[in-house]
């Protein structure tokens, strides 16, 4: 999504807007969901940080957008165009979501997960047809510039989807509706709060729990799920567990390993490991669909 | 190796003390040596980490660990280590903490703070016969900046930093040497990969006073680039082609525990990472290839 964000920005660019893009993490690392943002204007922008009311929300992996917190419906207003990448029906996620403003579905490409690396072209390839403001030719060139150093092959799969996907959303070109401007003058800043000095014993950020990191759900992060067939798993000596390195397989009293999806990030470490292929990669879109949704 | 608990992989800790929900990448090679490493420590550890990727491990008020962690600057985690154990030593010598509650110190930091900028501190720790151990999660770059190059690095490596077609121009530094040459009480290499090897090791480590070191190769899909899922698989193509020779020096004496018997080619090891495909493609570079393969050779033949 980072890169999908540089690569409309850079379309936006060539076709003559001022543009900010920018992605938006905390401390995690690869894998763990991403916010990023691009911000275009005529004019010099002045305004700076995050995009509190978009015009424009892409959603690339549609398990997150009922999560609270993985907080992609901030800021949604009246006429914010959403575009969920989806198998399901715009109409669906409307009603799901109880929207007004304008839905759309960009169709999720396979469930597997190289073909996920090109959610970002496609989005941002989306995003240019329904802004109405970018050609097609500044698309392509966009991402010939920002993928380039990774090489031919990798640019032409990406140009792919990219242009497959501005040509799908040629019909809605130009829903999305510029916002106004915001004027500096408007800027009330926010209540502070005054923290007086403590005492390093006070003030000190100790944590008197053990592992409270499991309060992080890291279950938010996967694409696909590892889930286990019982009528395989000969209780090996739990490979899995060993191997899993966020510790999200336990082995219970009669040797039965358990995955616990609360936790687990989805890497396949499990799947590729476990001898006797006792456990299945299924994308997490559809397992959750079939559990209406994330454990 | 002495006697020791773990025979078969049976005897592996199947319940785990490092909590889940830690910010580090999916399918990290670093954390999985580190949550095999700590099943076997246990709980009484106190961590002192310096800046890497492992830094966000506890960020507040959230941590994977059961006691306490501390943050250093990134060359100086033996130095932190040393106030850590001279204030517990106060403590005990005071009477005012029991000596069933002592702690092992552990040092935590990348390859990166290992191989370059703490070597100096590590040095002078081990001169002053510091009693901790050392864990280094060796991805061969700075990882949590964008993987640049380390001490650490594989020669024709890409990374942030070494890019065109022949890659890294340096040699890996061989840490395991410089360490040995010390004479602390124990060095050993390891990976996530074979935790049988790693639990035994860890186990040596534990039952010895003084300075001691693990230093883990740990694959790293974001800074090697390859999927997540292969971690273990690259792990182990670096034990059998010979890349990482699993080995544990204790008094005096370098002993190799894992010895490949018909070592894999060094290339089945490069093809598997996107680091090395300016080796394969667009055409083999053979004089790199070659160069790396007796590199890998030599060292073995040393070994006999
Ligand atoms: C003295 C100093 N220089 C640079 C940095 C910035 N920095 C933070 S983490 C890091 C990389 C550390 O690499 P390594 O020790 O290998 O750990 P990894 O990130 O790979 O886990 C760097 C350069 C720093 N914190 N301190
Ligand atoms: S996919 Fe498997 S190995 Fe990876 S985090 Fe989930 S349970 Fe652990
Ligand atoms: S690795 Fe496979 S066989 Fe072994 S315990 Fe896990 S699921 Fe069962
Ligand atoms: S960059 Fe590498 S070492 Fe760092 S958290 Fe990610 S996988 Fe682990
Ligand atoms: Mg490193």
């Amino acid at each position: 999504m980072k890169t999908a964000s540089r690569i409309l920005g850079t379309a936006l660019f060539l076709d003559g807007f001022e543009v900010q893009d920018a992605p938006r993490y905390g401390a995690e690392r690869r894998g763990a969901p991403l916010f990023a943002y691009v911000r275009a204007s005529r004019q010099p922008i002045n305004e700076r940080g995050v995009i509190r009311r978009p015009d424009l929300v892409i959603v690339a992996d549609d398990t997150l957008v009922p999560m609270p917190a993985a907080g992609v419906m901030a800021g949604l207003g009246d006429f914010t165009v959403l575009l969920v990448n989806s198998q399901e029906a715009p109409s669906v996620w409307k009603d799901r979501l109880n929207l007004k403003g304008p839905v759309l579905t960009l169709p999720a490409t396979a469930e597997d997960r190289q073909e996920l690396r090109f959610a970002g072209a496609a989005c941002a390839g989306a995003a240019a047809a329904l802004l109405g403001v970018v050609s097609r030719g500044a698309t392509e060139r966009a991402i010939r510039e920002e993928l380039g150093p990774l090489g031919a092959e990798v640019v032409a799969a990406n140009l792919e989807r990219a242009l497959a996907a501005f040509d799908l959303m040629a019909g809605h070109a130009g829903c999305v509706q510029e916002g106004t401007e915001v004027s500096a003058s408007g800027y009330r800043h926010p209540e502070w709060i005054d923290l007086p000095f403590e005492d390093a014993r006070v003030a000190a950020p100790a944590i008197h729990g053990a592992a409270t990191s499991v309060e992080v759900k890291t279950g938010l992060w996967r694409t696909m799920r590892p889930v286990i067939d019982y009528s395989r798993c000969n209780r090996c000596w739990w490979v899995c567990s060993s191997f899993c390195p966020d510790s999200a397989i336990g082995v219970n009293a009669e040797g039965r390993p358990q995955i616990d999806y609360e936790h687990c990030k989805g890497c396949m470490i499990c799947v590729a490991q476990c001898p006797p292929h006792a456990i299945e990669a299924i994308a997490e879109r559809a397992a959750a669909a079939a559990e209406g949704g994330r454990p | 190796m002495s006697e020791t608990r773990f025979k078969r992989m049976k005897d592996l800790p199947s319940g785990h003390l490092l909590g889940s929900g830690t910010p580090m990448c999916a399918g990290c090679g670093g954390l999985e040596a580190l949550h095999e490493i700590y099943d076997i420590l246990g709980e009484k550890t106190v961590f002192v980490n310096a800046a890497g990727c492992m830094t966000l491990l506890s960020v507040y008020p959230f941590t994977p660990f059961r006691g306490s962690w501390l943050y250093t600057a990134m060359a100086s985690a033996p130095a932190g280590a040393q106030g850590v154990r001279d204030a517990l030593d106060i403590l005990l010598q005071k009477g005012r903490m029991a000596p069933t509650d002592d702690l092992e110190v552990v040092v935590l930091t990348g390859d990166g703070a290992a191989y370059g900028m703490g070597l100096s501190a590590t040095s002078g720790a081990i001169e002053r016969g510091l009693d901790f151990l050392y864990v280094c999660y060796d991805n061969e770059g700075y990882g949590n900046t964008g993987q640049q190059y380390s001490g650490a690095t594989p020669h024709g490596a890409r990374t942030a930093t070494s890019t065109g077609a022949r890659g890294y121009p340096g040699y890996k530094k061989d840490l395991f040497s410089i360490l040995a040459a010390h004479r602390p009480a124990y060095v050993a290499t390891a990976i996530g990969a074979e935790p049988l090897d790693l639990a035994r090791k860890v186990e040596q480590a534990k039952g010895l006073k003084g300075p001691r070191f693990i230093i883990a190769l740990s694959p790293c899909p974001t800074g090697w680039d390859y999927d997540p899922k292969d971690t273990v698989e690259i792990g182990r193509l670096a034990v059998r082609s010979g890349v990482w020779p699993l080995k544990e020096y204790r008094d005096g004496k370098v002993t190799h525990t894992k010895i490949p018997g018909a070592r894999l080619p060094v290339e089945d090891y490069l093809k598997t990472q996107g680091r090395f495909a300016h080796l394969f493609t667009p055409q083999r570079n053979e004089a790199l290839l070659g160069e790396i393969q007796g590199r890998v050779d030599a060292y073995w033949q040393a070994v006999g």
